[in-house]
C-alpha cells in the first residue's frame, strides 16, 4: 500500500501540478497585497490620518447611510445591520478588527478564498486523478497489476488527501510570505473577535470572546481544508465517472460556481441548504457573518458536507470497482 | 525527474500537514462550540496612539443627517464637499474632512451618535465642525405636511431643543474650541404647500434653533431659508426635499468665508 501511495505521489511531483497551482497562488497573492496597499494608501489620504478608528468609523457611517436607501433587500439590509454593528463592538472595544500585517492578510485571503479559489486549486488535481489514467490508457497497465482495485484507487484518494493538505498550507506559506513584505510579518497576537451570536438583524454579544490572531488563523485553516476535503472527494468521484478530464472539471466548475451565485439569492429557498455548495463558507460562522439561509449553523453545514463526502465516496468506490475497463 | 527519496520526504510532510489540519479542524469545531474563556495572551493594544496628535492639517468634522451626506448633489459631495474645496484652495490642500452625517438621521438618533467615544476623539481632534440636523424632525419625509398639526409640531419641536441642547453640550464638552457651524432649515414645501402652513413652522423652527445655538459659545447659526425662498425649485433636487448641486454650492458658499485657520498662508 505504501509503494502505491509513493508512487501516485511520484505521479503527482512528477506532472508538475503542485508548481503551477504554486505559481496561480503566488501571483493572486501579489495582486490583492498591491490592491490591498492601494487601499490603505487612498485611505489615509481621504482621511488625513492613519489612525485605524477614523477608517473603521467611516466604515460603520457607510454602512449606516446605505441601510437608509430604500432600494437594498431585505437580507442585504439584515447582512448590513449586523457588519455595522459587529465593527462598532470593534470600535467600543477600542479594537482593530484588521491590525496591519502578513498574518492578518493571510487570514482575510484564506477566508476569502475558502469557497471558491481553494476548491478550484483542489479541482485542478483531482479531477483528472483518475480520469487521466484513462485519457493516457494507462489505466489497463495499472488494473492489470495483481493488487486489488479498491487498493488502487485507495491510494489515488489519499494522494488527494496529501495534495490538498498541501496546497493549503502552501496558500497559507505564501501568501504569508509575500505579503509580509509589503505589510510586515507581525500580527500573531493581535486580539480577534469570536462568538457573535447572529439572529435575522440582530448581534447578540453575550459570548463574545478575545482570542489571539494565530489560532484564529489556525482554525480557519483547519475549515478551509475540510471543505477542501468535501469539494476535492466529490471532484474525485466525477474523475471517476466522466472519463474525459475536462468534463469533470467542467461539471465540478459549474457546480462552485452555481453555488457563488447561489449565496446572494437562496434565503427564501430553504431546501436549498442541502446542497454542498452553499455550504462552503465555514469560516463566515467564526466571523458571526449571517448564513445564507436563516438556519444553517456549523454543525448543519458540516453534516451536509460530511454526507456528501461520504456518498461520493461510497459512489467512487463502487464504480470503479465494478466498471468495465476497455 | 525528482528522486525518489525527495517523493518520500513531501509524502511525509503532506502526511503531517493533515494531520494539522484535521486537529485544527477540530479544534475549530471544539472552540465554535465549547464557549471557551477569554486568552490572557491577549493583549490589548496599547492605547498611547489615543492620544490626541494635532497634525498640521485642518479637521473638518460634518455630523447630521442626508445634507450633509450630500443626498440630491450629482457629484455626491454636498456643502461639506464644497466647504473642503474652496478651503482646500485657502489653505493649500492641508484640509481633512471627516464626513459622519448619515441619511434620515434625526436628532435622538445624533445625541446617541454624538456619545460614542470613538466619535467624541474625532471631535476632540476637529477644528471646525459642521453640522445639519433637525430636517428629518420636522418633515419626517413630508408626513408632518400631510397630516399639519400644530400640536404635533410643538411636541417634536419640544424634544428637539432638547436634543439639540444635549448634542452642543457634548460637542463642546470633547472639543471646547472648534467653532460649530449649524445650518438651519429651508423650507422644500414652499411651493407645493397651497395652506401656506409651512413657512411659518419652518421660520419658527429656525428662530428656535437659533436660541439653543446661541446659548453655547462659538456656535454660528447659518440661515438657509432666504436662499431657497425665491425659486426653490432651481435649487432642489428631483426628489424636491434635498438640494441640488447649486443649493449645495450656495449653503457652501455661506460658510466657506467664515472659516478662518491660524494656519492660512495670506
Amino acid at each position: 500500500m505504501n509503494n502505491l501511495i509513493l508512487n501516485e505521489m511520484m505521479k503527482l511531483v512528477a506532472r508538475k501540478r503542485l508548481l503551477v497551482i504554486g505559481a496561480i497562488v503566488g501571483i493572486l497573492v501579489i495582486l490583492f497585497t498591491f490592491a490591498q496597499y492601494k487601499e490603505v494608501q487612498t485611505q489615509r489620504e481621504k482621511l488625513g490620518s492613519d489612525d485605524w478608528r477614523a477608517s473603521l468609523q467611516q466604515q460603520i457611517i457607510d454602512m449606516q447611510n446605505r441601510l437608509g436607501s430604500s432600494r437594498i433587500s431585505d437580507d442585504w439590509r439584515e447582512q448590513i445591520q449586523v457588519s455595522v454593528q459587529q465593527l462598532q463592538f470593534y470600535l467600543d472595544q477600542d479594537i482593530n478588527p484588521s491590525e496591519p500585517g502578513a498574518v492578518t492578510f493571510v487570514r482575510m485571503f484564506i477566508e476569502n478564498s475558502s469557497d471558491l479559489f481553494i476548491p478550484l486549486l483542489i479541482m485542478i488535481v483531482a479531477s483528472d486523478l483518475v480520469s487521466s489514467e484513462h485519457t493516457l490508457g494507462s489505466v489497463k497497465l495499472l488494473l492489470t497489476r495483481p493488487v486489488k482495485r479498491w487498493r488502487i484507487l485507495l491510494s489515488k484518494y489519499i494522494t488527494l488527501l496529501m495534495a490538498t493538505s498541501l496546497i493549503v498550507a502552501m496558500t497559507g506559506l505564501l501568501s504569508y510570505g509575500l505579503s509580509g513584505i509589503v505589510f510586515g510579518y507581525h500580527g500573531w497576537n493581535a486580539p480577534i473577535i469570536t462568538g457573535f451570536l447572529v439572529d435575522g438583524g440582530d448581534v447578540d454579544t453575550s459570548s463574545i470572546r478575545l482570542i489571539s490572531q494565530w489560532k484564529f488563523v489556525l482554525m480557519d485553516f483547519g475549515l478551509v481544508w475540510f471543505v477542501a476535503v468535501v469539494v476535492g472527494t466529490l471532484a474525485f468521484m466525477l474523475s471517476v465517472l466522466i472519463r474525459s478530464t475536462a468534463a469533470s472539471m467542467g461539471v465540478m466548475l459549474a457546480a462552485l460556481i452555481s453555488g457563488a451565485i447561489l449565496n446572494n439569492m437562496v434565503s427564501s429557498w430553504e431546501s436549498a441548504k442541502y446542497l454542498f455548495m452553499v455550504n462552503l463558507k465555514l469560516t463566515n460562522y467564526l466571523n458571526g457573518v449571517a448564513p445564507p439561509i436563516t438556519g444553517m449553523t456549523l454543525f448543519s453545514s458540516m453534516s451536509v458536507l460530511l454526507v456528501w463526502w461520504a456518498a461520493a465516496l461510497v459512489l467512487s468506490f463502487f464504480v470503479f470497482t465494478r466498471q468495465d475497463v476497455y | 525527474m525528482l528522486g525518489k527519496k525527495s517523493v518520500r520526504y513531501i509524502t511525509i510532510i503532506a502526511a503531517t500537514l493533515s494531520i494539522l489540519w484535521l486537529l485544527s479542524f477540530g479544534w475549530a469545531i471544539q472552540d465554535y462550540y465549547a464557549t471557551g474563556a477569554t486568552d490572557d495572551v491577549v493583549k490589548k493594544q496599547d492605547s498611547s496612539q489615543k492620544t490626541v496628535k494635532k497634525n498640521h492639517m485642518f479637521t473638518v468634522v460634518a455630523l447630521g443627517d442626508s445634507l450633509t451626506r450630500g443626498t440630491g448633489d450629482d457629484s455626491g459631495k454636498g456643502y461639506v464637499g464644497y466647504v473642503a474645496d474652496e478651503l482646500k484652495e485657502r489653505f493649500n490642500g492641508n484640509v481633512v474632512v471627516q464626513n459622519l452625517g448619515i441619511n434620515g438621521q434625526i436628532s435622538s438618533q445624533l445625541k446617541k451618535q454624538v456619545k460614542q467615544p470613538n466619535i467624541q476623539r474625532q471631535l476632540a481632534d476637529a477644528d471646525i465642525i459642521l453640522l445639519t440636523i433637525g430636517a428629518n424632525d420636522l418633515f419626517q419625509q413630508g408626513r408632518t405636511l400631510e397630516n399639519f398639526d400644530l400640536a404635533t409640531i410643538k411636541t417634536i419641536e419640544d424634544a428637539f431643543v432638547e436634543n439639540l441642547t444635549t448634542i452642543f453640550t457634548d460637542i463642546r464638552k470633547a472639543n471646547p474650541d472648534a467653532s460649530i457651524f449649524f445650518v438651519g432649515l429651508y423650507n422644500p414645501f414652499i411651493e407645493v404647500d397651497e395652506t401656506g402652513v409651512t413657512s411659518p413652522t419652518v421660520r419658527d423652527w429656525n428662530r428656535t434653533a437659533e436660541e439653543v445655538s446661541s446659548t453655547i459659545p462659538r456656535i454660528v447659526f447659518v440661515p438657509t431659508y432666504d436662499i431657497f425662498q425665491l425659486s426653490v425649485n432651481d435649487y432642489l433636487f428631483t426628489d424636491k426635499f434635498h438640494p441640488n448641486q447649486q443649493g449645495y454650492r450656495l449653503i457652501a458658499d455661506r460658510i466657506a468665508p467664515l472659516i478662518k485657520w491660524e494656519g492660512e498662508r495670506k
